[in-house]
């Protein structure tokens, strides 16, 4: 159902009671920056932007790997909260290496299992946001691919 | 005390970030963040702050509404307060969230609270300490005051429909394209359930941003003034409402108001937007 790298983030999360699951989530967040482009990178497809869900500008950069396989670095704003930052630590981790196929058809609701039902608030739904734009950025990577092999 | 706290007609409402670095250990006073980022104050806090989180904390978390008495009693003794323990409250977002426990803190009759003024943004911009960890602290027997003051500072909506149909001041506080109409969410956020677009008939537009310096500190109050009692005409004795979209902007503002500039008869309608701008044929006016 879940990509394995992801499903074994799910299931450590899980198993962890709520004050760890909290310094977790923190620990998560801290390592964000490891996952953001370096200077003079390049990739196969670049998406920044800010859109009126997230409190900054978010960048969402693929690259694409062997056999469909995409893998992502994530640039966040300084105001980006802890939950949406430590996601995109988890998810990094949890998606890097599947497929662009795969990270479409992977459902959102592992997101309370990972944050826990007391971070669950209505000022956090911005944690969905990531998995969202790298969804986004699979969606376009994968259409670019299609208008490429029809016009070959 | 500044120049600028001494303009203020309650200056003892704010302390500066200098002064708070100076008393971290002063008896009788106990300091609490309170921040939208849920996770803010376990990354780093003020040394011996503690965290209110406004729904986990003060909401009651059942029905639309604050914690009753038994709660709020409870919530003291955990936290080390003391009917005489001077309360200050920092927080992100230029103290939104400090300024509504602050507010939640006065309907229980504990008015010994202060604000920070620039907040944890200041404070962090200061490079002053922070810690992870979290005071320990021993429980005190706070009493559980008699009851809820409802309304002398808060304001519900048939009190705020008959406000309006008076024809009495109110402040919406929200972002211009909220006020318009021509957006149902703030910048920047989710729409969270808001069904029309739009403002309370007659409310004025003054939103909370400009009480706000860029780094977070309240304004001076000649420019505060300016704001108020100049480009919106509120007069010292004017029966007042404030609102927002869930009431946390309009607490910044009802401080502003009622601390800063000494208004004397504020409310902060906490039902705010989404409760009007839900509610089956409430007036809704666009501009």
């Amino acid at each position: 159902m879940y990509p394995q790298p992801l499903q074994e983030l799910i299931d450590l999360f899980s198993a962890l009671p709520e004050t760890e699951r909290r310094e977790m989530l923190i620990n998560m967040a801290e390592t964000a920056p490891l996952h953001a482009p370096s200077e003079g990178e390049t990739f196969d497809l670049e998406d920044v932007r800010k859109d009126e869900e997230c409190t900054d500008t978010v960048g969402v950069f693929l690259t694409a790997g062997p056999e469909g396989t995409v893998s992502y670095k994530i640039s966040l704003g300084p105001q980006v909260q802890t939950l949406t930052r430590a996601m995109t630590s988890i998810l990094c981790q949890g998606l890097n290496g599947s497929s662009a196929a795969g990270i479409l058809e992977v459902p959102a609701d592992f997101v309370p299992k990972i944050v826990g039902a007391e971070l669950v608030r209505l000022r956090s739904q911005t944690v969905y946001y990531v998995l969202t734009r790298m969804k986004s950025a699979a969606k376009v990577y994968l259409n670019r691919l299609r208008t490429a092999s029809l016009d070959s | 005390m500044s120049e600028k706290f001494a303009s203020y007609a309650f200056p003892d409402a704010l302390v500066s970030t200098a002064w708070l670095a100076e008393n971290l250990e002063t008896p009788g006073i106990r300091i609490v963040e309170s921040n939208e980022d849920v996770l803010l104050y376990d990354t780093g806090h003020i040394p011996g702050a503690v965290h209110i989180d406004w729904r986990r904390d003060l909401n009651d978390q059942t029905v639309r509404d604050y914690i009753g008495t038994a709660g709020f009693a409870d919530l003291c003794r955990r936290y080390g307060i003391t009917p005489e323990t001077t309360v200050i409250f920092y927080g992100d977002k230029s103290n939104w969230w400090s300024c509504y426990a602050l507010w939640v803190f006065h309907l229980f009759g504990h008015t010994n609270c202060k604000i920070v003024d620039g907040g944890r943004a200041k404070w962090v911009a200061e490079a002053r300490p922070l810690t992870r960890e979290v005071p320990k602290l021993e429980a005190t027997s706070y009493p559980e005051p008699p009851q809820r003051l409802d309304h002398g500072i808060r304001a519900y909506f048939a009190e705020t429909l008959a406000h309006m149909k008076a024809g009495l001041p109110m402040v919406d506080v929200r972002s211009p394209g909220e006020f318009s109409g021509e957006v149902t969410h703030m910048p920047e956020y989710p729409q969270e359930g808001v069904l029309r677009g739009g403002h309370i008939p007659g409310a004025h537009s003054m939103p909370w941003a400009k009480a706000a310096n860029p780094d977070g500190t309240f304004r001076p109050a000649d420019e505060l003034r300016a704001l108020y009692a100049e480009t919106l005409d509120l007069k010292k004795g004017d029966d007042i409402i404030a609102y927002c979209r869930i009431g946390e902007r309009s607490s910044h503002t009802w401080f502003v108001l009622k601390y800063l500039l000494g208004y004397e008869k504020v409310r902060n309608y906490d039902g705010s937007w989404t409760e009007w701008g839900n509610m089956v044929r409430s007036p809704i006016e666009r501009s």
